[in-house]
């Protein structure tokens, strides 16, 4: 090698150590000072396109800023329980909320603010031509859903059962990825992500049914509860709606 | 060998051990919450079966592609003045930092259905890498490549190429001198290369997920079975953490310290 040879004393590389350390320290790489007088919601994935809106909506009420962490429920689920920084807590699957304690009880909760129901979806050529609901039994096809044990997963089973799933994909925006770069001819996902991506459509019109996803809102801190209230709020239940989200959720057996 | 060791000064070794403490506490935590009682169940189990098997034929094909691709690659970038070497040698190093995740996504571009050459692929063979466990051959091959060429460069650097103009001048073909002084002398530092691409292919997960799905049997290698397991299983996702850890122990311990050709 022909590096242009850098000299620097052994004391002056010690100091640039010593000054980095202390820099680091300063700019508090350990503590979130710098998020200190926002809002940290953690949101799950299928959330993703409407919290932009209501973290609009939020502000526009008066609210603080807000930090989204969005990700699969479940994985913020165990970012909580190991300690994770977070004043609301928006999940797809209530269950999550149990498992949370004793480490971390929400100190209030909304449960069922908001459903989304699960559609099979095409890229918009639909290159495999998918035509009802016996495609999905195709085998010349590559179809993708959520993995089991997340929460689009699990109702993608109870709803549809045993299918020839290609890839099991960690959340409902892996999903939706495939089925928009064309990558998969069919794909489980939210009635949501259809009104959202415009690259994919659902493969055939069928109303809304249960099982489907019902979304729950925690919230961990004395901070966050401000947040729940907005959220029963006519401006963020308009949102919601706007989006594609159920107002509320399905009574039982309506499916 | 006969030298004595060098006298280290205290205040080295001490930061040296706090290097040392760094990486191995993480395993040692893995390993005090393991759950050694019901390992035998929990390895035992399908999905664990499945995930060894998937990994370990997608690693030892993506290994035997690194050595066949890599070899003429790490010799071109050391005896070949070829032009913008750099710009070369960067682009074959880009895989070691680039994020996984990135590495699929554009993977997906190149070779997915609808890529740049993926979709003449698909239109005139009718083959489609995702989804396939040709396609988890793709993705650990991309990621592992460069640790095997920069291995066997920097080997190759040191050696010198002092005995191969001695041959040249004797008149053997260079094919010859490739074949009986170059790579024999070639061989610890392309095994310490293969035993790096191999335990990095082994390890590999964003590349795999974002290109070649997961799907049990077919590309759901351990680490995806193990991000898989940390959804609904933690027990689980240990039990495959231990897998993963034993065997890229026991893939990187041959390694020997010294195998760099003497000159």
């Amino acid at each position: 090698m022909n590096l242009p040879a850098l000299r620097l004393p052994g004391t002056a590389i010690m100091r640039l150590v010593v000054v980095g350390l202390l820099a680091a320290g300063g700019c508090s790489l350990l503590d979130d000072d710098a998020n200190s007088d926002r809002l940290t919601v953690f949101v799950a994935s299928s959330l993703t396109d409407v919290i932009g809106d209501l973290a609009t909506a939020w502000e526009s009420a008066g609210g603080s800023g807000l930090v989204e962490v969005v990700g699969g429920s479940n994985h913020l689920a165990a970012q909580l329980r190991d300690g994770a920084p977070a004043d609301v807590f928006i999940t797809a699957d209530a269950a999550l909320l149990d498992l949370l304690t004793p480490d971390r009880t929400p100190i209030a909760v909304l449960a069922r603010f908001a459903s989304n129901h699960l559609v099979v979806a095409v890229p918009i050529d639909d290159p495999a031509g998918i035509r009802g609901p016996a495609d999905l039994q195709r085998t010349d096809t590559i179809l993708v859903a959520c993995v089991i044990g997340v929460p689009c997963g699990d109702t993608s089973f109870e709803r549809y059962g045993d299918l020839p799933i290609d890839s099991y994909e960690p959340s409902v925006r892996a999903v939706v990825a495939r089925l928009a770069l064309g990558e998969a001819d069919l794909g489980i996902v939210y009635a949501t992500d259809v009104a959202a991506e415009p690259r994919i459509i659902a493969a055939w019109k069928e109303p809304p049914a249960c099982p489907c996803v019902i979304y729950t809102a925690a919230a961990m801190t004395e901070r966050g509860r401000p947040f729940l209230e907005f959220l029963e709020s006519d401006h963020a239940r308009d949102v919601l709606a706007t989006h594609g989200f159920a107002r509320e959720a399905q009574p039982p057996g309506s499916s | 060998m006969s030298r004595t060791p060098t006298q280290a000064p205290r205040s080295v070794l001490v930061v040296a051990i706090l290097g040392i403490a760094f990486l191995a506490l993480p395993v040692v935590g893995l390993l005090q919450r393991a759950p050694w009682s019901s390992l035998d169940d929990l390895l035992g189990r399908r999905t664990v079966l499945d995930a060894l098997r998937v990994s370990f034929t997608v690693s030892a094909m993506a290994a035997a592609i690194v050595v066949v691709l890599g070899t003429p690659l790490a010799w071109m970038l050391v005896r070949v003045d070829i032009p913008m070497r750099r710009l070369v040698r960067a682009l074959v190093v880009l895989p070691m930092v680039l994020p996984p995740v990135v590495g699929g996504t554009a993977l997906l571009f190149a070779l997915g259905r609808r890529g740049l050459v993926g979709q003449l692929l698909d239109r005139w063979f009718d083959i489609t890498l995702p989804f396939t466990m040709a396609g988890a051959v793709v993705a650990a091959t991309f990621v592992a490549l460069p640790f095997y060429v920069m291995t066997v460069e920097g080997a190759l650097r040191t050696m010198g190429d002092d005995l191969e103009q001695i041959a040249g001048t004797l008149g053997a073909p260079p094919l010859t001198v490739l074949r009986r002084i170059t790579l024999p002398r070639l061989l610890p530092a392309m095994g310490a290369g293969l035993a790096l691409a191999w335990a990095r292919a082994l390890g590999e997960f964003g590349a795999t997920i974002t290109f070649a799905g997961n799907l049990p049997g077919r590309t759901r290698t351990l680490p995806l079975a193990t991000f898989q397991a940390l959804e609904s299983d933690p027990e689980a996702a240990l039990a495959l953490s231990l897998v993963l850890l034993a065997v890229s122990l026991v893939v990187l311990l041959p390694t020997r310290d010294r195998w760099l050709p003497t000159r």
